[in-house]
């Protein structure tokens, strides 16, 4: 190689690229596993899970970091606002300020991720497969009042276009209508993540605007789930991770281990319409039932309890509520929780 | 272009002439380009909208190629609207010979950039009669469409150019950008730059999640070896296989413009090894046979004596004695109907092959007669559930569209492939129609399902179809739980009469490999002369 003239050089140069090229065609999704470290991202604020007393986490609970929660329990503030018959903007309204208003939550300046359910781009928000786009611009609009940054609003769907999705919901006119922004989540986003208190799920590939955003709101639609009985706001965390197929196995356990890493700060369930069965997918107006019923709450199994009530199911009945309170994310006996009722009707 | 015959004389010269028709190539290859991307992304962010617009512009090359349009109207029986587009090219092609190929056609634009010069180390001589492949090809193509036959047509210069973008530049483009953005991404100050350039060219240009397409190498590995002929002959595909080139080339002969070389010629022979598609000829007497003539105007530029010149002379349709050999003709008539009965036969031996999955609302009959193997239905597809037969539906559905559910599912909401079919070989349904297309049953393994075979919890199927009222029922059983007990579980059935085949079952089966439950044809649906929706 004495003789290394510029043009050899160059044809050297296009040859590499060249076999670069080919071999990556060669290699299909293996690039995409390289992601950033996982310590490079600081843990989403705990929530507290203190106030319980149930069952035998405690001895999980201590291991636990402790780290300074987002919204500390507040004895001012009710544990679980659940608001009825009006209509859905006014319903979040009431029932976030009964909460002590979203001051409580975003602080100004905040960067905030709104996660609704858009799981697939099918039906209109009448079908109950995706959250009430009323509901998420109700929403946007009281976190950017309360002096948000940023709002992002995102879901990453399994049937269809995210584009789509987001439009054929309903839920990216009401966001930008509240002056949020859509987010399409893109696939180098998804960051292998340690789990560091996941029983089952130790790592998973979450996005990283999640990871990184100051406040997260997470607003599920109430519907039917044949494997998990019930989608509300533990299983709505799926959409925030890559491979979602691989939690079907123990998909309680692994949901609640998901949940220690990505933790919802608000949790605002949609029942306004509920699907009742044929979920998450829906597409039959039979199978929807008109609840008119949202319900806040900082604490996820809270919320999440309350919502299987409205199916009829007892919270223990589902086994990712039965896993988080072991893990000790938050309290299923609504019996213990303070629950202020606001009736617009 | 009249003017041409008396370059200087009105201002423009002949080697502007030349960067004239340099720029149009480029801008013809840019809008080829544009419109390649484009159709992705539209059909990427709104695969349900039928406006008509988009469809007909992301169409306009594939309606210019007289080739293709022709072709599709014997094979189909029926002339399609926007294929009067092709005659502009035809008439195009009688009044100035083939400037299609000197001057718009993507293919001959690629070919011309990479003329591979410097590979060559002794000329070889290429027999003048390989000219005649081109013929005898553009002849196989009309006789076999006459038999509803298209196979050939993934020989077309436009075909060839959307299947390589498509199959191996686009996904490896892909490839590339991902793998750099994975690797900047992990620069802490660059990561922020990295996310918003991501989100910008996806879906703008490149696909939002990994594309892929089978046999990609393949189809780049044809088109390179097409570009390292030129080490042979310049434009070697253009003289002597292109078939479109054999069908204007039939027309250029009796152009009304045409290179003339005239009597203020010295026989220096400049000309005749400039000619890129070597249509000067010096046997004595120097003249350029039109038929190959590519109206590039590079012998005009190089020529010392201006002698070449471009006359617009209705003489000139009389001018070329019509040389189509009428026992060569009924010959490869012949060899082509024993051709299309060969490919009809089934060379791997199977009773019953397992039939494609087609595209909804496409007729295997109807699509193998009717496609023109372009490959834009796999472009758009948003999914990419839509990969191209290599011998999935026999040699004869070489190139045409079939479902790889494991690659990709017929997404509920999109109707993409329809609308953009340029022939409607696959037919444009409305979403109402198109979501009640069977296109295939799904079928359990119970050897590899998990809650089947292992007795483990997976309803993932259940949970993604899409059919309002669930084509996928649980059935619930005991079973033992492996520790001495036993557990409730969930076991998936499909409920067959709802089915309607799109895939995203087997699309998302966690089991890897092969999913454990996937789409069939049935064997009476997709057979000759059965109605795919007829089907129960």
């Amino acid at each position: 190689m004495t003789d290394l003239s510029r043009k050899n050089f160059l044809h050297f140069l296009v040859a590499s690229i060249g076999s670069l090229y080919l071999s990556g065609c060669l290699n299909q999704e293996k690039l995409l596993s390289r992601s950033l470290s996982p310590d490079k991202i600081t843990p989403t604020p705990y929530l507290p899970g203190s106030k319980d007393t149930e069952e035998d986490h405690a001895a999980e609970s201590e291991e636990l970091p402790t780290q300074e929660p987002s919204a500390t329990p507040n004895p001012e503030y009710p544990d679980l606002v659940v608001a009825r018959k009006g209509d859905p903007e006014e319903m979040v309204n009431a029932a976030v300020s009964a909460l002590g208003g979203m001051d409580r939550f975003v602080k100004p300046g905040d960067v905030v991720v709104v996660k609704p359910n858009i799981c697939a781009s099918y039906h209109s928000y009448e079908y109950a497969a995706t959250t009430n786009p009323w509901v998420v611009g109700a929403v946007v609009k009281l976190a950017i009042e309360a002096g948000a940054k940023q709002v992002k609003v995102m879901d990453f769907p399994f049937g269809g276009t995210a584009e789509q999705a987001y439009r054929k919901s309903g839920i990216q006119a009401e966001v930008q209508k509240a002056g949020g922004k859509m987010v399409v989540m893109s696939n180098i986003k998804f960051i292998e993540t340690a789990i560091p208190d996941g029983k089952d799920l130790k790592s998973a590939r979450i996005y990283d605007d999640v990871l990184r955003a100051d406040v997260l709101i997470n607003v599920p639609i109430a519907k039917h789930h044949e494997l998990a009985r019930l989608t509300l706001a533990m299983k709505n965390l799926m959409g925030v991770i890559y491979n979602r197929p691989s939690m079907h196995a123990n998909l309680g356990q692994r949901l609640a281990d998901l949940s220690t890493r990505v933790r919802s700060h608000l949790v605002i369930v949609d029942a306004v319409r509920m699907l009742m069965a044929h979920g998450p997918t829906g597409g039959n107006l039979a199978d929807v039932k008109k609840a008119d019923t949202i319900i806040a709450s900082p604490d996820i199994i809270a919320a999440d309890s309350y919502g299987a009530t409205l199916f009829g199911y007892e919270p223990e009945q589902l086994e990712y509520i039965k896993k988080g309170v072991q893990m000790g994310l938050g309290i299923k006996n609504l019996d213990k929780l303070h629950i202020e009722e606001i009736n617009l009707g | 272009m009249a003017e041409m015959g008396n370059f200087g004389s009105k201002g423009i010269s002949s080697s502007q002439w030349v960067k004239i028709r340099k720029i149009s190539q480029l801008v013809f290859f840019i809008i080829f380009l544009v419109l390649f991307f484009w159709s992705r992304r539209e059909f990427y962010l709104n695969p349900s909208v039928e406006s008509g617009f988009k469809e007909n512009l992301i169409n306009i090359p594939l309606k210019l190629d007289p080739l293709v349009m022709i072709a599709q109207a014997i094979a189909s029986r029926k002339i399609l609207q926007g294929s009067l587009l092709a005659v502009f090219t035809l008439i195009l092609t009688f009044f100035l010979g083939r400037v299609w190929c000197g001057w718009f056609c993507p293919m001959g634009t690629i070919l011309e950039w990479l003329p591979l010069r410097s590979w060559k180390k002794n000329q070889p001589s290429v027999p003048e009669w390989l000219r005649g492949i081109k013929y005898v090809l553009l002849m196989t193509i009309l006789f076999s469409a006459l038999f509803t036959n298209l196979t050939l047509l993934f020989l077309d210069p436009l075909t060839i150019g959307y299947r390589t973008l498509t199959t191996a530049i686009w996904p490896g483009m892909d490839k590339i950008v991902t793998f750099l953005e994975l690797q900047l991404i992990n620069v802490p100050f660059l990561s922020g730059a990295v996310g918003g350039f991501d989100s910008l060219i996806r879906p703008a240009i490149l696909p939002p999640h990994p594309a892929f397409f089978r046999y990609g190498l393949l189809y780049f590995g044809f088109f390179i070896s097409l570009v390292v002929l030129n080490v042979l002959a310049p434009r070697f595909w253009c003289r002597y296989i292109c078939p479109l080139g054999g069908l204007l080339g039939l027309l250029g002969k009796v152009s009304l413009v045409g290179c003339e070389i005239s009597s203020g010629c010295s026989t220096c022979g400049i000309c005749v090894p400039s000619c890129p598609t070597g249509a000067i000829k010096d046997q004595g007497q120097v003249y350029c046979d039109p038929g190959e003539c590519t109206m590039c105007l590079v012998c005009a530029e190089n020529c010392p004596g201006d002698a070449v010149k471009f006359p617009f002379k209705v003489s000139n349709f009389l001018r070329q004695p019509y040389d189509i050999d009428r026992r060569k003709v009924l010959l490869s008539m012949g060899a082509t109907a024993v051709g299309v009965g060969l490919l009809e036969t089934n060379f791997a031996g199977q009773l019953q092959p397992p039939a494609p999955i087609r595209p909804p609302g496409a007729l295997n009959d109807k699509l193998l007669s009717t496609c023109i193997r372009c490959g834009q239905c796999s472009t758009v597809c948003p999914t990419n559930a839509i990969q191209m037969a290599v011998l999935d539906g026999g040699m004869e559905g070489f190139w045409t569209p079939v479902i790889v559910p494991r690659i990709g599912y017929c997404d509920y909401s999109c109707q993409a492939c329809g609308q953009v079919c340029p022939v409607e070989a696959i037919p444009p349904l409305s979403l109402e129609e198109k979501r009640i297309q069977i296109i295939g049953k799904a079928h359990i393994n119970r050897d590899r399902c998990l809650p089947w075979a292992d007795n483990q919890e997976c309803i993932v199927c259940e949970e993604m179809c899409p059919v309002p009222d669930k084509a996928i029922e649980l059935e619930l059983v005991e079973v033992p739980d492996g520790e001495g007990g036993i557990k409730t579980l969930q076991r998936p059935v499909v409920v067959r009469k709802l089915c309607i085949g799109c895939g995203i079952c087997e699309n998302k089966c966690p089991v890897s490999g092969e999913a454990a439950i996937q789409i069939w044809v049935p064997s009476h649906g997709n057979q000759k002369g059965n109605n795919q929706h007829g089907w129960q």
